[in-house]
């Protein structure tokens, strides 16, 4: 049961809508009257540090097995949606602080600072997600992607520090090593 | 074979995911049931002192309070819900005050 390219190219737009909904539910959620905004904060967080996993381990699953060796055309979406999703977390971040004065005031706390920079790295990978910046940039956008890299590691780092996140972090960072580790398996044991 | 990887792969999310979201054992606090003053009667309290009181729980035995100190760092904190006394001060992650 693989899927062919059509499969994947007819179940991307399904996928960006299922993955651009929780983002639009949790913005709801806030503007809903007494709104726990620290909490849909958390809930954000959470389902972007997941989503992020997804997109950067969807290359060590798609070569798992031919079967699923197509699912790394949808990598795009899940890209985006950690992004999207980073965004949300952000504004319901300052939704929940009310004002800029405490914003500054944490921004050195290092279970902040790092968010921040997990999502400043993200900006420029999401810019160039298009089909014309791949071709632009040509063997640099390759380069540039893997940005992800210390993206996902940053936003690791702040899911454990900032808030109850230690289980969640590890467990990312988990699945992303196994993921790495069977990449490298594979390349041994030609099948 | 590979699928068997798949499934080691995702095991540790699946756990995570799974896991109990209550208590966070941050802090506990043993006391007698009897003696635990109303949550409101802190956040009054606290409210006197300068705090911003945004969310208030009992958790692991204590109070967790969420909400902005008078020196204007928002935190998480914890206290005892007897005595009403300050245990533990965190600023998104970070440690200010501990009891000893």
């Amino acid at each position: 049961m693989s899927l062919s390219p059509v499969q994947t190219r007819t179940l991307r737009w399904p996928l960006w809508l299922v993955l651009a909904l929780p983002g639009a539910w949790l913005l709801w959620q806030a503007g809903q009257p007494a709104a726990d905004l620290d909490e849909l904060a958390n809930v954000s967080g959470q389902l972007a540090g997941v989503l992020l996993v997804l997109a950067i381990g969807l290359t060590g699953v798609a070569r798992l097995h031919p079967a699923l060796a197509q699912l790394v055309h949808l990598r795009r979406a899940f890209g985006l949606a950690a992004f999207g999703t980073s965004v949300v977390h952000l504004l319901l971040y300052l939704l929940a602080m009310g004002a800029l004065e405490p914003v500054l005031a944490e921004l050195d706390v290092p279970g902040i600072w790092t968010g921040w920079a997990a999502l400043l790295l993200l900006v420029p990978l999401a810019l160039t997600s298009t089909d014309a910046a791949m071709r632009r940039l040509g063997r640099g956008w390759k380069r540039l992607q893997r940005l992800a890299w210390p993206a996902v590691a940053l936003a690791l780092a702040h899911t454990y520090i900032v808030h109850d996140g230690q289980t969640l972090a590890m467990a990312l960072a988990a699945v992303l090593i196994l993921l790495q580790i069977t990449r490298f398996n594979r390349g041994r044991t030609v099948s | 074979m590979t699928l068997k990887y798949t499934l080691i792969a995702l095991a540790p999310l699946a756990l995570a995911l799974a896991g109990p979201a209550a208590a966070t054992g941050k802090m506990t606090c043993k006391v007698a049931a009897s003696d635990v003053k109303p949550q409101a009667e802190l956040v009054t309290a606290l409210t006197k002192q300068g705090w911003t009181v945004t969310k208030a729980k009992p958790d692991g035995g204590c109070y967790e309070v969420y909400g902005t100190t008078p020196e204007g760092d928002r935190v998480e904190a914890y206290f005892d819900p007897v005595t009403f006394e300050k245990l533990y001060v965190s600023q998104r992650g970070k440690v200010l005050f501990q009891k000893q």
